[in-house]
């Protein structure tokens, strides 16, 4: 284990590296790239790598990169990418293919807003836009937790029992574009902790067929055999979390990251580096004797139903601080996490912190006046914070 | 106890500031600490202001917001100071400026901070960090700030070696010692902050920004930002001199007449040059072209044939020369009518001053008619040329060697005289056997073959020597009936003096080469037979910086019928009267000075045409100027200020290899004395240059300007500087270094 000084973006694409390399032994590691501020400097970085066993394909197009990913993880290849925003609204095509052919490739999302009008900073509406797709989508609050969820994504993603794609998300710049220092295992120790990978459907010498035409009741199976590996998840995650704890001796954040919440009375729900500032307003709050708690969702696909449904369990008042808005309905996270809310529990969405706005305490603060000061909840708000 | 703190780095973008950033984080992280460095990330390109951040802290961070209340203050460009950079600056905190203004000045406006500067942009400079447009401060100015708060110079060279910076790291250390710091009034503490805003309070507690319906949200470049306002630099259109003009010993404005070329239309080429010289005729064929060798061409696909370019103009005509009036006219004699003697006399005449050339032979031209063949200029070539220098209305007086008293009494008739009596001392060689007919002079050959015409020449003829006279006597030896001609030289081919396409062209005809070779006897009974040639071994590099010749005593017995000696000519000062003493160009007596001067190779000794015909317009001028006149003698310029091949960009430039002339067949000009040489079949070879140093229009500035601000306005361009920023990419990627960034 050594000491690296790191981006965001370059921590995604030293673990894809590592990964990479260590399948050597197997069917090799490859992925089409397109570059796409602010994602650029983790493809450049796996561009200068050498790999013994397969490559990377620089090639014309978001939906292209896709499409070499599914092509090298039919042949065995272990596959990652990376992509952005409106690169991955052109992407989109292929993302759905590569979770409906069960193939487990790792991408890596920088979260950026959708345009136009053109806006390069952070906000979770591009990679929400896919969560529907059928991957597995885990958002990242620092440097250190992108790396590490890089890294069990394969393994996750190569688990028999799942069998599907992984979304590794991170804030753009906040994260892609931030330097910080983080703990790197050596490339024995990632061998270890991820098998080579076996695809049960990997490409022989004897030419076949993926994809054809489905009828109805074919159909039918395919897609509730997608929902029960996306079902058996959450377990599979938990196998994961002391895999991963074993090999590196570091636990990975839980699905459902709770913060002060035992007997938390008011609760503040956020994802991504939004959650550290809520938790730094939790403990002010604390501090004047306020029950306040704070809550991440890590893992966003599969949601986390009941582990949210646990962690919410002591509170009297939820804030959803969604950083996304699905237009005509509110806050992605607030519209999927309310029903998680114990009865009776007055449940606010708050939208903050669109196209990159830097979301300060004093931000969060007013939200939490505002959560426990208010009588009954209201449509979501849509708050302004950036200057 | 915490000791977190925040840096906040302004800057402009292009200058490094995330980099610089992210060195101090380094830094701090070499020291155990944890830390956090990043940028401000907007649309704005090259010039913007930007931000950069490093948080450090005994502690994990987890603070993902930006830098509001930074502890200290890094400003790359001390343009950019105001209360914008000092915003939320914490008491008690620092300011490190890269300025070259003085130390004090801040430090009384800002007196409560903690100031330091430094003058990082000379420093970088210094060490060539950056481009040719943009010098890159970061790594620099990050020494000084390792200064400033006590990071060990230990841990930032260590910090340089793993970040790749390793070659910057003298830089920082200059700035290191350099920085001058000045200590700050107020005691560290915070800022009294605001009171916390909540978002939701009924009346907006944080003045938001206006913001236009979605619908009406439109923008026109250029953006409403007055961006000229962050500008420390502006972009010019400048002239800089390009080698070939440097070169030209002649003084020829060789990048305007070559770029004349491009319409297809030689008149106005043809102009150019007759501002400067007399015989491009002459040196478009016999040139040994000093501004090929200059030319930046060559280190992209080979030189540009810039010698053919001014034989094409000169071949499709000469402009006429235009004669002035001159108030008081002055009397001028010239001594000697080759190209130094017509070169002073074309500068005198177009002036309207009365000259008269002294010409011992009975025709004009010196040693362009009797040392250079036929073959290489003929003969009509030199008559138009001198021709026209004649209708200047100058005089001549033909066919008799001045003696010493006849030049004596030169300046009692004249106001000035100029002496451009040539190379007339010939190189002796002193070994046996020197005496014996058939071992000439290849200078008296050459005299008669091309005086006297009909020379007949039969047998082994052996050429000493390996500049130009050699292969002149070589070649035409050839063409007076020789069966077999030997060259024999003491250096390489390599080194040979002489044109290289002269040594080719000889080479081609049959000619043999003898390289490393020295005459030490003639062999013969009553008249040569034989020549004994010993070898020659190179030895250290003599003063000329080429190796020096050793002769061994290994020798070689080569018969032969005819022996030339082509081993150099020196000036004949004993020509000059008794008492006169000649002194950088100029003639005193009795330490008095005279009005007269030399000029070419007497005054110069350098051999070529070109150089003549340069000393001859100088010794014009001094003449003049030395009569009261007002004029500028003309001078060579420094090749040193020359547009470098580094400053141009050759990926603008497709490759393409030179055109050569076209040369007559072996079969063909071997036996005549007919010109060998066709010269260029077009001058398309003018597409080739680079216009080293001078705007050509070719829009390339207005192309990549970021901001789309640079129009086309007569005579070239026009910046608005109300948007410029300064950025400096027109200038970086001007193909031909004709812009430069000055302090705006």
């Amino acid at each position: 284990m050594s000491t690296e000084f790191l981006s965001g973006n370059h921590a995604s694409a030293l673990a894809a590296t590592l990964a990479g390399r260590a399948n050597r032994g197997g069917r090799g590691f490859g992925g089409g790239i397109y570059p796409i501020t602010p994602q650029t400097e983790c493809v450049e970085y796996l561009c200068q790598q050498e790999f013994e066993r397969g490559e990377i394909v620089r090639v014309e197009s978001e939906h292209s990169a896709m499409g070499v990913c599914i092509g090298m993880a039919f042949a065995g290849a272990r596959t990652f990418t990376a992509s952005s925003s409106n690169g991955l609204a052109y992407m989109t095509e292929n993302v759905f293919a590569a979770a409906l052919y069960r193939l487990p490739i790792v991408m890596m999302a920088v979260n950026r807003t959708l345009g136009p009008p053109w806006n390069i900073w952070v906000d979770h509406g591009d990679t929400l836009m896919l969560r529907d797709s059928g991957w597995l989508q885990f958002y990242c609050e620092n440097n250190q937790e992108v790396f590490d969820t890089t890294l069990l994504a394969w393994r996750l993603a190569e688990d028999h029992r799942v069998l599907l794609p992984v979304m590794v998300n991170q804030d753009a710049f906040v994260l892609s574009h931030t330097m910080m220092q983080i703990e790197v295992p050596g490339l024995e120790q990632v061998e270890r902790f991820l098998p080579l990978l076996r695809l049960p459907h990997q490409l022989t010498e004897k030419p076949v067929t993926f994809g054809g035409l489905d009828f109805p009741h074919e159909t039918e199976v395919h897609r509730r055999q997608h929902a029960e590996a996306m079902a058996r998840v959450p377990a599979v995650y938990r196998e994961v979390q002391r895999e991963f704890e074993q090999h590196f001796g570091r636990r990975p954040a839980d699905a459902v990251d709770g913060y002060r919440m035992d007997d938390a009375e008011v609760a503040l729900v956020a994802m991504s580096t939004m959650s550290s500032t809520v938790r730094a307003v939790v403990d002010s709050a604390r501090a004047r004797g306020q029950k306040v708690g704070a809550v991440r969702l890590y893992m966003f696909r599969p949601f986390p139903e009941q582990d949210l449904r646990q962690a919410l369990r002591p509170c009297r008042r939820v804030g959803f601080l969604d950083r996304d808005i699905s237009l005509g309905l509110g806050g992605v996270l607030w519209a999927e996490g309310r029903a998680m809310a114990p009865a009776g529990c007055l449940v606010q969405n708050y939208i903050v912190g669109l196209g990159g706005g830097d979301v300060r305490p004093q931000d969060v603060q007013g939200i939490l006046d505002d959560l426990v000061a208010r009588q009954r909840a209201e449509e979501p708000r849509i708050l302004e914070v950036a200057t | 106890m915490d000791h977190s703190m925040e840096i906040r780095l302004h800057g402009r973008g292009g200058q490094g500031g995330v980099t610089c950033a992210k060195i101090l984080a380094a830094c701090y992280a070499a020291q155990g600490r944890s830390v956090q460095t990043f940028g401000d990330y907007a649309g704005e390109r090259s010039g913007a202001p930007v931000r950069a951040y490093t948080r450090v802290s005994d502690e994990p961070i987890t603070n993902r917001n930006k830098v509001y209340e930074p502890d200290h203050l890094v400003v790359l460009d001390h343009h950019l100071l105001g209360p914008d950079v000092f915003a939320g600056l914490r008491p008690g905190g620092s300011v490190l400026v890269n300025t070259p203004e003085p130390l004090d000045e801040l430090a009384s406006q800002w007196s409560q901070f903690t100031i330091g500067v430094v003058d990082a942009t000379r420093i970088a400079r210094s060490h060539k960090i950056g481009t040719r447009s943009v010098v890159i401060v970061n790594t620099t100015i990050a020494g000084a700030y390792a200064r400033m708060h006590d990071v060990p110079l230990e841990v930032l060279e260590k910090v340089y070696e793993k970040l790749g910076f390793r070659g910057n790291f003298a830089a920082a250390r200059e700035a290191y010692e350099s920085v001058r710091t000045h200590r700050g009034s107020a005691q560290p503490g915070r800022v009294a902050a605001p009171a916390p805003a909540p978002v939701l309070a009924p009346v907006p507690a944080r003045k938001l920004p206006e913001v236009a319906d979605l619908v009406a949200h439109r923008e026109s470049p250029p953006t409403p930002l007055k961006t000229g306002n962050w500008s420390s630099l502006r972009p010019n259109y400048t002239e800089h001199l390009a080698p070939c003009n440097a070169w030209c010993p002649a003084g020829n404005d060789v990048v305007a007449f070559v770029q004349s070329l491009h319409g297809g239309d030689a008149k106005k080429g043809a102009e150019i040059l007759a501002r400067s010289t007399p015989f491009p005729g002459v040196c478009g064929r016999v040139c040994p072209a000093p501004c090929m060798e200059g030319c930046n061409r060559a280190e992209h696909d080979g030189t540009v044939n810039i010698r053919g370019l001014e034989r094409w103009i000169a071949d499709a005509g000469l402009a006429p020369y235009g004669r002035e009036t001159a108030a008081a006219p002055r009397r001028v004699a010239i001594v000697g009518s080759g190209p130094a003697g017509i070169a002073a006399a074309f500068v005198l005449g177009k002036r309207g001053h009365r000259v008269v050339i002294y010409e011992g032979e009975a025709e004009l031209g010196g040693v362009l008619r009797t040392g250079i063949p036929t073959y290489r200029l003929p003969r009509a070539v030199i008559d138009r040329e001198i021709g026209a220098v004649l209708a200047l209305g100058v005089e001549t007086r033909l066919g008799r060697f001045l003696g010493k008293q006849e030049i004596a009494a030169l300046p009692r008739d004249h106001d000035a005289v100029i002496l451009a009596t040539g190379l007339q001392k010939l190189t002796q060689l002193d070994v046996p056997g020197a005496k014996l007919p058939g071992v000439e002079q290849g200078i008296h050959f050459l005299h008669r073959v091309n005086l006297e015409g009909g020379m007949r020449l039969s047998g082994h003829v052996v050429v000493l020597g390996g500049g130009n006279t050699a292969m002149d006597c070589a070649r035409s030896a050839l063409r007076c009936g020789a069966q077999r001609v030997t060259v024999a030289y003491r250096r390489t081919r390599a080194e040979m003096p002489a044109i290289r396409e002269e040594v080719d062209q000889a080479v081609e005809e049959s000619i043999v080469l003898l390289e490393q070779r020295a005459p030490v006897a003639f062999a013969g009974t009553g008249r040569v037979e034989a020549v004994d040639l010993a070898e020659v071994e190179m030895g250290p590099p003599d003063q000329s910086g080429r190796r020096r010749p050793v002769v061994t005593s290994r020798t070689q017995r080569l018969p032969c019928d005819h022996v030339l000696l082509a081993l150099g000519q020196s000036a004949d000062t004993s020509l000059l009267p008794a008492g006169w003493e000649l002194r950088d160009g100029r003639v005193s007596a009795n330490g008095a000075p005279l009005p007269v001067f030399a000029a070419g190779d007497l005054a110069t000794g350098d051999g070529t045409v070109t150089h003549a015909i340069g000393s001859g317009r100088r010794a014009a001028d001094l003449a003049l100027q030395a009569l009261g006149l007002p004029v500028a003698p003309f001078a060579r310029p420094d090749r040193e200020t020359a547009v470098p091949a580094t400053d141009v960009r050759f990926d603008h430039f497709a490759g393409r290899p030179m055109a050569h002339s076209l040369v007559l067949p072996v079969a063909e000009r071997a036996a005549t004395f007919g010109e060998a040489d066709a010269g260029l079949a077009n001058a398309d070879e003018a597409h080739r240059c680079f216009s080293c140093g001078h705007c050509t229009r070719c829009d390339t500035c207005l192309v990549y300007c970021p901001e789309g601000i640079i129009r086309r306005e007569a005579p070239g361009y026009g910046v608005d500087y109300t948007y410029c920023k300064g950025c400096g990419i027109c200038v970086e990627e001007c193909p031909r270094s004709a812009m430069e960034l000055s302090d705006s």
